[in-house]
């Protein structure tokens, strides 16, 4: 699913990450001009402030001028100060507007594009990449935007003002610093391919030991159990110290260039100094320009420095926004229309479907099948059979091979409003998910405005009304992720309610009974069966007490439908189903021989 | 405060790294300081030496200083370099330490001392805390001593000059250095704190979003699922906004001050020349010193604001490496006894002290190789038994014993050694077949992994996979169907030899022709070990195999399956159930 584009325009677009980085700028534009417009007016009085210091010193030292003479000039001195530092104020906040819109705004389309690609692609991801990726990848592009993008604006105002105020001073050392200052892009440009590999190579590490991780938090009991905790401690040290050497390896580049331009830039300042002190010495020229120039001359390096600092930023937003885009473009796997599905229980017919996953296993092949409104349809058929990936394909999950899925005979599933069709329907998956919360949080997830009375009402079909009202704190009783502090059966119970509580026409169970003890099945099994009275119900499931009431039962085996009937004519027949049942029969009858 | 202590005791093998690093960073700073001193002090001299005589001309020493000037540029180029180097070096190793560190710590807590915390919380804490973690000493204790150490050099060496100037630059340095920073952590306090738990909960959000998609999606809650996060994230940039303010606010107070001392350098300074207690050339020396000293403090208030963030990381953290165990290991296991039997008396179990009992007054012998099926509803402390002589969880009172050993004076680790369990909760990690495989079993070779694929009946499946053994499975399993995942799990518990099997629901989720397969692979996986099945469903079970109903938490029926079958209280009654729903 992710590639839906060849190696050739992956590479086309990562050329253009910085191209897309400055359109998804776009709203930074105004705080980005302003960040420029106030920083090159910083430079500005830096020139000037360097003019008024210089003739302040000169006045006191050369001229011997008393404090009232200069006291002007200290007044300017400080008035330029106290501008220099608003400004200095203005611009952070300029840049911080410049990246902070970019931020939210790649972070929400981040979010909401995960929401529209669907469980099929999270199946291939790795929640801990994804969850990096939308907070450290939005993060890493901050100083992008809010200081390198700036900066490379002023590398190219800044010292060209600095020069033109120091030519017609001194022109020698202007002459200086014109041939030293190209030395700093240049060597930037031999530094930058380098630079770029190991951005990546660390930014890929990130991701890995954050999924890594997760993992190893998710895992841990089982871990525990087969005694592997020590080795895992050992993998996570492992893991941190590659982290650590990849994030090293890209900061000592950094710091070399850095290094390398900053003795450029003083060896720039001392061969200047050198020189006025020789002409200074033979009086060949006065105090003044001499100390006005080199004031200026860090000056003139500092964007140039800048640059080279922020353009590891730059290295690493751009590895990160390879990851951002990569996500963004990948394509949701069914399309979605805007047309309304029928309302109530309408049927459901899949036509010539074909099915694979998404590493291009095909799992469903030319399935023809009518799942009639208003009816049960029992889903059987061996593990691997495909039964769980038709239902995914149902809920509008996974992309289509071939075929089509109509509702109510006509409409084209790809035409409907996914969210309108999920509203029509409830859906209890094979896992079902329960997340850390209280009782009332999880249950509320189908309906958030539902009553507690309506609440009580749902977990009393799924025959968990008791154990809830045991509980001291009732249905704000907190439970950890994963159901952790109610039992298996509980939570599956849980999971259950929570369909019930939504009331939809469309059912859809992945073997909702899982994990129950016999006697609260049988009471659940006729739980569901009064739930699908008058609606379209799809059940997967293995147990024959919850099949054998399905009006239709349809058998999957190796990715086609093998039979299809009731109870009673698959019986007969004695194919697929006979024989899968029969074996649980007999198990079950061997128990009761005696 | 403690808590930033706290972090710095963390230190301790990097100690010379630490000492090291603030060195190089004190005396990067000093360089600096020197560099320009010296270049305003040296141009204003050759300027005076350029006005006089001939005879002083020559007398000027144009080498000395000028030698000096690129010593410091080269000295603080190069200090600066070292300098940053072995600062991150140093806080990179402790974090890589600090990880394995708390993950460490996370084990003994798991699983029921880490039921309550959200999986993307805790990964929050190991990678996002713990690199804010780093930040303090990367940004706030060593730049903050070697500006001190700095500014007190730097002002005594003033000082030596015109005690005046001295002074005036130790004041203009604390203000920008103590003032100013106290400022920024004042009001950076609360916005930075706030950005921290934003950004923990938005993590845990995500990871909740990616793995609950489905149920998120088609119960409509995805929108303000969405909303939540997005909510968070605006809090978050306002939060940022208003931290790049105060960076702002912090950055111009810097240089607000810095500039005016250096006016006042100048200021004083001309006094003191006009007074023959300094000559010309001091001037420049003074006022270009002044504003190379500020460099020292520059990097402070930016720092300080993000300090109250670094402590609620820090929090973050010491909260999971002080939480207590669940449950107390004695420090050495005893030998391990001949038999091993189980033994439980009366044993009274809760995971919460006001929870309802999970185990209330059990007995159970279970002797060294004996089969036992257990049933009970859900709920009725099948699993807090399991959990019990998992030593996942302690019990409150009665006694359990192991070959007359109790439990509570071994290890844990030992314990769980002699079991091998196969769960619901059963994790598969996101790597390939083979490594959930060698989880069991690191040095099985490849006819063993394939034996253990036969067992669980996946053989023949993971031979369909073009990539066989190194097929992914997908982050907890989810590229595998249901049915794939849990025979995987069994293939994992096949590698494994010990001598207790339990095996919790082992069929559920398998169709019916998979599950009669299986079972005859099972009683071969068994062997001769110790087997605790337990189980929802009656079918299968033998006559002769024993069978215990456990009832809210407590042994209600225990015997041989065909007598109680016959004259047992519940069991007939589920036995019959069972068979009417069979025969249907």
């Amino acid at each position: 699913m992710l590639a839906d584009g060849s190696p050739r325009e992956g590479r086309v677009l990562r050329r253009n990450i910085d191209a897309r980085l400055i359109v998804a700028g776009r709203s930074a534009r105004r705080g980005l001009a302003a960040a420029i417009a106030l920083g090159f007016a910083a430079g500005l009085l830096v020139i000037a402030q360097a003019a008024l210091l210089a003739g302040v010193v000169t006045a006191l030292v050369f001229r011997h001028a008393t404090v009232a003479e200069v006291t002007p000039a200290f007044a300017a001195l400080a008035a330029l100060f106290a501008v220099r530092a608003l400004f200095t104020w203005a611009s952070e906040i300029a840049a911080f507007r410049a990246a902070g819109s970019v931020k939210a705004d790649l972070r929400r389309a981040l979010l909401d594009h995960l929401f529209r690609l669907g469980p099929a692609f999270a199946a291939g991801e790795k929640s801990a990449d994804l969850a990096a990726t939308a907070i450290e990848g939005v993060e890493a592009l901050e100083p992008y935007l809010a200081r390198y993008l700036p900066q490379l604006a002023l590398v190219a105002l800044v010292p060209l003002a600095i020069l033109a105020a120091i030519f017609p001073v001194d022109w020698m050392s202007g002459l200086v610093l014109l041939f030293a200052a190209p030395i700093i892009p240049l060597f930037m440009i031999f530094v930058g391919s380098r630079a770029e590999a190991i951005n990546r190579r660390q930014w890929r590490r990130l991701l890995r030991m954050s999924a890594h991780f997760l993992d190893a938090v998710q895992g841990i009991a089982t871990l525990k159990l087969f005694g592997r905790a020590r080795e895992e401690i050992a993998l996570v040290a492992r893991i941190s110290d590659q982290y650590r050497r990849t994030t090293m390896a890209g900061l000592r580049v950094a710091f070399l260039t850095s290094a390398v331009l900053e003795f450029f830039a003083s060896l720039g300042i001392a061969l200047v100094a050198v020189l006025f002190g020789v002409r200074l010495l033979h009086g060949a020229l006065g105090f003044f320009p001499a100390f006005f120039v080199l004031l200026l001359v860090p000056e003139f390096f500092l964007p140039l420095r800048g640059l080279a600092t922020h353009y590891h930023a730059r290295m690493s937003a751009l590895a990160a926004a390879a990851r951002i885009f990569d996500i963004l473009d990948a394509r949701p796997g069914q399309p979605a229309g805007r047309t309304k599905p029928p309302p109530g229980p309408v049927s459901i017919t899949c036509r010539g479907l074909s099915l694979a996953t998404a590493e291009g296993r095909s799992v469903l092949h030319h399935i023809d099948c009518v799942f009639p409104a208003g009816k049960m349809t029992a889903v059987v058929g061996r593990s691997g059979a495909g039964k769980s990936t038709l239902a995914a394909a149902i809920l509008g999950f996974l992309p289509l091979r071939s075929g089509a899925i109509l509702v109510d005979g006509a409409t084209p599933l790809a035409a409907l409003d996914r969210e309108a069709w999920w509203r029509q329907l409830a859906y209890v998956p094979q896992a079902p998910r329960l997340f850390a919360g209280t009782i009332a949080d999880n249950l509320r997830l189908a309906r958030r405005e539902a009553t507690d009375e309506a609440l009580y009402a749902a977990l009393f079909r799924a025959r968990l009304l008791d154990v809830i009202q045991r509980l001291p704190e009732g249905l704000s009783t907190r439970i950890g992720e994963g159901g952790a502090g109610l039992s298996g059966g509980e939570a599956q119970r849980l999971a259950l309610a929570r369909a019930f509580l939504k009331d939809a026409p469309i059912l859809i169970l992945d073997e909702a009974t899982a994990h129950l003890d016999l006697e609260t099945e049988s009471e659940i099994v006729e739980a569901i069966s009064d739930l699908a009275q008058n609606r379209t119900a799809i059940v997967i499931a293995h147990r024959l007490k919850t099949v054998r009431r399905a009006d239709q039962i349809l058998v999957l085996a190796e990715g086609q439908i093998a039979e299809s009937g009731t109870h009673e004519t698959l019986r007969a027949r004695g194919g697929a189903y006979a024989a899968l049942f029969g074996a649980g029969i007999s198990v079950a009858e061997r128990s009761c021989a005696t | 405060m403690r808590d930033l202590m706290r972090i710095l005791r963390l230190y301790g093998p990097y100690r010379s790294w630490l000492l090291g690093g603030i060195v190089l960073a004190l005396l990067t700073i000093l360089a600096n300081f020197g560099l320009l001193a010296l270049a305003g002090w040296f141009l204003a001299s050759a300027g005076i030496a350029g006005l006089s005589s001939y005879a002083a001309q020559n007398a000027f020493n144009f080498f000395a200083p000028s030698a000096g000037v690129r010593f410091f540029a080269t000295l603080r180029v190069l200090c600066r370099y070292l300098g940053r180097l072995v600062d991150h070096e140093a806080t990179f190793r402790q974090l890589a330490g600090l990880r394995s560190f708390i993950y460490a710590r996370l084990e003994p807590l798991a699983p029921a001392g880490l039921a309550g915390d959200r999986s993307g919380d805790l990964l929050g804490r190991l990678v996002a805390d713990v690199d804010r973690l780093g930040e303090f000493h990367l940004r706030v204790f060593t730049p903050f001593l070697a500006a001190l150490f700095a500014s007190l050099a730097m002002a005594l060496l003033f000082a030596a000059l015109a005690p005046p100037a001295g002074l005036a630059l130790l004041f203009g340095l604390a203000l920008a250095g103590l003032a100013v920073p106290l400022a920024t952590l004042a009001l950076g306090d609360r916005p930075s704190r706030h950005a921290v738990a934003l950004r923990a909960a938005m993590r845990a959000d995500v990871v909740d979003a990616v793995q609950g998609m489905a149920e998120l999606l088609t119960y409509g809650a995805a929108p303000a699922f969405a909303e939540r996060i997005d909510g968070a994230n605006a809090t978050l940039i306002a939060e940022e906004r208003r931290l790049a303010g105060i960076a702002g606010f912090g950055a111009a107070a810097t240089l607000l001050i810095a500039g005016l001392t250096m006016a006042a350098m100048l200021l004083l300074g001309d006094a003191l020349v006009l007074s023959h207690r300094l000559s010309g050339p001091d001037l420049p020396l003074l006022a270009l010193g002044a504003l190379a000293a500020f460099e020292a403090v520059g990097p402070l208030p930016q720092a300080f604001q993000h300090l109250g963030g670094m402590r609620a990381a820090a929090r973050r953290i010491f909260e999971i490496l002080d939480r207590p165990p669940p449950i107390a290991e004695p420090t050495r296991s005893p030998r391990r006894p001949a038999r091993l039997d189980l033994a439980l008396r009366g044993v009274r179990l809760r995971y919460s002290e006001l929870g309802p009992w999970a185990l209330d007054g059990l007995d159970l012998a279970i002797g060294e190789g004996e089969r036992i099926a257990i049933v009970g509803r859900s709920g009725a402390g099948k699993t807090s038994l399991v959990n019990l002589v998992l030593r996942f969880a302690p019990y409150q009172a009665g006694s359990a014993t192991i070959g007359g050993v109790e439990l509570s004076a071994i290890r844990g680790d030992d314990m769980r050694s002699l079991f091998t369990v196969v769960s619901q909760k059963s994790y598969l990690f996101a790597g390939s077949i083979r490594d959930n495989l060698l989880i069991a079993k690191p040095d099985a070779g490849e006819q063993a992994l394939w034996r253990a694929l036969e067992t669980a009946e996946l053989a023949d499946f993971v031979r369909t996979l073009p990539e066989g053994l190194e097929s992914l499975v997908g982050e907890a399993g989810t590229r595998l169907s249901g049915g794939e995942a849990r025979r995987l799990v069994l293939a994992r518990a096949a590698l494994r030899s010990s001598p207790f099997l339990i095996l919790d629901e082992p069929t559920e989720g398998l169709d019916p022709l998979t599950e009669a397969a299986l079972r005859a692979d099972l009683d071969h996986l068994a062997g001769g070990r110790t087997q605790i099945l337990i189980t929802h469903r009656l079918a299968g079970i033998a006559e002769d195999d024993r069978v215990v109903l456990i009832e809210a938490g407590r042994v209600a029926e225990d015997g041989r399956y065909g007598d109680l079958r016959r004259q047992g209280r519940t069991l007939p009654r589920l036995a019959a159930l069972e068979a009417a729903l069979a025969r249907l």
